[in-house]
Formats: structure tokens, sequence, C-alpha cells
């Protein structure tokens, strides 16, 4: 069931009116029943693992509580935790491994050896790396002992079946999520009117926006050499669509979990204001950077075997250089793993690893920067430098963008190249909007992303000046609130692409 | 206390660590920050700091931190 159907709306106010009119205490059941009535209307086969990963992970976390409390022996207790935990990593990462990487293991295998393996069709479950990552991460905070596990395995299901958030996130925290799920919620007209204009303003970042870009994307990105003055503009394209989509689709996710009083964690903040790729990475896919961190980075850096490593380091390169590269190294691996999670192909690779090198770079070289902007007398409260920083790092970020768009490695580096050698914006207007209207409506497409543009930066540039939006909205007369609400929702079907070349949201094929 | 507050000042300079009290919260400390400290506690006061201990509850302020070395040398 599409995010963008009316179906789905009208599962959403049946959902929500039921779970205000029956008693309170039910409402998590009532949540849990239409999580699953919308998760088994994708296909009941993929619901079984589903329910694998909620049952394992369920047990897990019961089990690792119980060994906590009986085994007095320090060693013995640690031993068998680290038993339960590894197992049912194995088992639920090993899951999402098979479904997820076959196919690019046999290709890979194919292009090194020669042979001719042909690949297999395996389902992919909607989501399945938003929900395994959510329950691994309770398992890890249950290991731990950071929370405390769940009982009711029911209550667990919902934690990981959550219907507004399992196709594309955001990856939510046991200790923050759990709780309010369980909850009982009393309706808020305030609350509800909010939410249902950000549900508005995800779909205007998603329609009107994303859904218009991706045209000029697919068709620059599918015949670079026809359009090889556009790269540049390909690329911006791709940043404002994927922005607007993956946004556009949080905000409608939020606003949905709003209804029910449920306030989910963010996953953007301004993107495009960061000023290194390091920022950038704490502002854009905030619970995937930040479930990294916890579970990936902190783990692996404070392993005993780069423990070992850092001593040596410390030895070989001095104490200061010693002591971040071991961190360099974890920062590497944490993104080849997001690289990895982006999909199953080696330019995915390259992308982690460019983010990756990037910042380890920078971490190498934080304390040289420092000194040379003493020495230069640039303070970073500088509005000029600010400006530059932010400036540097968005073109950091559209150049990993190629290797994420391009359909290979080496479509991407010729296309950087074409972007440089044979920029040509004369090209833009020729690009066709559909077969039957050929480039007739190329330029009104263009006005209808570029003004689309001007409003959310406009809204973006606010909210990082810190001025309070929903307070200013709150303020307004219920006649202008209606004109606001009308304008968003007669400007979706009029401007936006419902269906067609756009689709679903991007992120929903993780 | 005084060489939890030299270690901090050469890894990142420019705070107030006698009175800040949300060092991770207002994004003072990064994480390869915290690691870095992680990585000189373990060697000046001989710890062991496990993933589980790196919670903004003990980095948040130098009294935290040093609450979380004087528990882990106790153990």
């Amino acid at each position: 069931m599409s995010l963008i159907s009316m179906k789905f709306l009208l599962f959403v106010i049946v959902a929500a009116v039921g779970y205000y009119w029956i008693p309170k205490k039910y409402q998590w059941i009532w949540l849990l029943l239409f999580s699953y009535i919308y998760y088994v209307s994708g296909g009941l086969k993929v619901t079984c693992f589903l329910a694998f990963t909620t049952i394992t992970t369920w047990f897990a976390g019961m089990r690792l509580e119980v060994i906590t409390q009986a085994e007095q022996d320090k060693t013995k207790r640690k031993r068998r935790k680290k038993q339960i935990l590894v197992l049912t990593l194995l088992l639920n990462f090993g899951v999402l491994a098979v479904l997820k990487y076959t196919n690019f293991a046999i290709t890979t295998y194919n292009l090194i050896s020669g042979a001719s393996y042909r690949e297999l069709s395996l389902l992919l479950p909607l989501g399945i790396s938003f929900y395994t990552f959510q329950s691994m991460g309770y398992l890890l905070d249950v290991y731990w002992d950071r929370t405390k596990a769940e009982h009711n395995l029911f209550r667990f299901a919902l934690f990981v079946s959550f219907f507004p958030q399992i196709l594309q996130g955001p990856i939510g925290r046991f200790s923050r999520l759990g709780e309010q799920l369980y909850a009982s919620h009393r309706f808020d007209l305030q609350k509800a009117e909010r939410s249902l204009l950000r549900i508005l303003w995800g779909y205007f970042k998603k329609m009107v926006i994303a859904d218009n870009a991706v045209i000029f994307v697919n068709a620059i990105f599918g015949e670079p050499e026809r359009y090889s003055g556009l790269g540049i503009i390909a690329v911006l394209a791709y940043s404002i669509q994927l922005y607007c989509d993956f946004s556009g689709g949080m905000d409608v996710v939020i606003g949905i979990a709003g209804l029910f009083g449920i306030q989910m964690d963010e996953n953007f903040k301004r993107p495009y204001f960061a000023i290194s790729i390091t920022d950038f990475w704490h502002r854009w896919h905030i619970t995937l950077g930040t479930w990294m961190k916890d579970y990936v980075f902190y783990p692996v850096s404070l392993s005993g075997w780069m423990k070992h490593f850092s001593k040596f380091a410390k030895k070989v390169f001095g104490k200061q250089t010693g002591r971040t590269l071991p961190i360099c190294l974890a920062n590497l691996i944490v993104f080849l793993v997001v690289g990895i999670w982006h999909g199953a192909a080696w330019k995915f690779i390259v992308y982690g690893l460019y983010n990756g090198m990037i910042i380890a770079f920078s971490g190498l070289m934080a304390p040289r920067y420092r000194k040379w902007k003493q020495a230069l007398h640039i303070s970073d409260n500088n509005p000029g430098f600010h400006l530059f920083q932010i400036l540097r790092t968005f073109v950091l970020v559209n150049i990993s963008w190629f290797f994420d768009r391009a359909d290979d490695v080496g479509t991407a580096l010729r296309m950087m190249k074409y972007a440089v050698t044979r920029f040509d914006l004369s090209q833009l207007l020729t690009v066709q909007i559909g077969e039957a209207s050929g480039t007739a409506y190329t330029l009104i497409f263009l006005i209808v992303i570029v003004a689309g543009c001007l409003v959310v930066f406009l809204i973006s540039l606010l909210q990082e000046h810190g001025r309070d939006l929903d307070g200013f909205y709150d303020r307004q007369h219920w006649l202008v609130k209606c004109m606001l609400f009308a304008g968003l929702f007669l400007l979706l079907p009029a401007l936006g692409q419902p269906s067609g070349e756009a689709g679903g949201f991007i992120y929903a094929q993780f | 206390m005084d060489k939890l507050l030299e270690i901090l000042e050469d890894i990142q300079p420019d705070a107030d660590y006698e009175n800040c009290e949300t060092l991770i919260d207002d994004g003072i400390l990064d994480s390869f920050a915290i690691l870095s400290i992680v990585s000189e506690l373990q060697d000046e006061f001989e710890i062991t700091i496990t993933p589980s201990q790196v919670i903004p509850e003990n980095f948040n302020s130098a009294k935290a931190l040093w609450a979380m070395v004087q528990r882990l040398k106790e153990d």
C-alpha cells in the first residue's frame, strides 16, 4: 500500500478514528492490528520474515535478562550473554544478507571468475533493513543493560512493526518509542492539526518537488552521453529529489505517528546547511547515523584488537596521530557498512568509502586546521567563512551523489568529467517530459521545481535561524490556517506527479 | 581531576570544562573527540571503557567523566 494513495489515506483515517474511539487500554493492540494489516497487505510470505525477527529478538532479549539476573559468576554471565547476542545477530543479519546481497555476490563472482551462474529470484521483505536495524539496536541495548527486555511478545511486535515507520524509518530506539507506543493517548486537536500540516508538507515536498525533479534526473542519468552538458544540473536535481523524497517521506511518517500521539525521532535537520561532511551526517538520515555510531562505531573503536592497534599506532606515529588513526579506521568500517546498506553494488561501496575517507582525513587534520585558523585569524563565527564551509560541503556531498545515482562507478566518473568539460546549459530545454508531450512543458516543470525549492529553502532558513514556525502557525487566525491547508491540498494534484514515472519513495526499497 | 581537565583541553581546547554540563547535548564533543578522550583515559588511569559506558550521561560534563573514571577504577 503506497503512502501516496487514497487507500492509504483511508486506512490512516480509519486507524486514527478507531484509536481514539476504543478504550485507551486497547490502543496499543489496535495499533498492532493495523500495523500487521498494513504489512500483510504487502504479501503474506514476507510477513514471515518480520515475524521471525520479532520472535527471535524478543526471545533473545528475555534470555539475556534471565541470565543477567540469575547467573552469579561474572565470567560465565558475560560468556552466555555474548553467545545469545552473537547467535541472534547472525540469524537476523544473516537473513538480511542472504536476501539482499546473494545476487550481488553471484554477479561479482561471475565477473571475477568468468563463470555464468544465474541470479536467484529472492523475496525482499518491505523495510527489512529498517526493522532489522531497529530490532538489533534493541537487542544490543538489552545486552548492555541500557534497557529492560520487553516481556510481552505482542507489545514487542508493535515496536518492530509500527506501520508508519516500517517502510523507511526513522529507526526508533526502544527507550523512547516503546514507552509511547504502549501508553494511552487522548486526542489533542493542536497536535492533530500540526501533524496534518506536516503530512501535507511532506506530500508537497515529495509530489511537487521530488517527483518533478526525478523526470530530469532519470532523463539525464539515463542518457549521460546525450545530455553530457547537463552533469551539474543532473546532480543538483538529484540532490533536490533525494532530499525532498526522503525528508518528505519522513514528514509524512512523523505526521502520521503524531496523529496517534506518538513523537518519532527526527531524521533530518536541514542537511544542506551542514558545514562539514561530519556535520552533514549529523543532519542527514540522523537515526541511521546514530545507530551506526552507537552499535558499530563505538563497539569497533573500543574492541580489543583496536586497542592493540591504538597502542601500536601511538608508538609509531606519536600520541596525537596514533590516537586518531584507530578512530579513522573504525570510521572507514562504519561508512563501508553505510555504503553496503544503501545497496548491493560497488558504486554504493565507493559512495560509503568516499564519505568515510573525507571524515577520517578531517579527523586527522583537525589539530592542524585549528592552528591554521588561529594563524590566519579566521573565526568560526565569521559569516563569510561559514558560507564558504556550507558551499564546500554542498559540493563534496554532490560529488558523492554522482556515485549514488549513476548506473556504475565508471559512469559516475565520466559524468563528473563531462560536467566540467562539456557544460552546456542550453541542453536543459531539450529534456523531454514524457513521450507524448516532448519538450513543450519542460520550462513549466523547471519553474515548478525552482519555485518549490525556494519555498523549502526559505522555511529551512527560518528554522536554521531558530524561528518557531509551529508557534507562528498557532498564532494565525483560523481562516488563514484553513487557507494554508486548502492551498497545500490543492497544490498537490495541480503541480504534483501522483503516479507514472515517479512511483514510490526511494528509501522504501531498503 | 586536573589530569582529566588537561586531557580534555588537549583534545578539544575551546570549551568551558569547569562549568559546561552539556558537552554531548550541545555537540561540543563529537564522536572523534569522545573516542580520543576514551583512549587517553584508558591509558592514563588503566581502566577499560566499554561501548555501554559511552552514553551522554557519562560524557556531558567533566564531573560526570571523572565520576565514571572513579567508578571504573573501583571495579
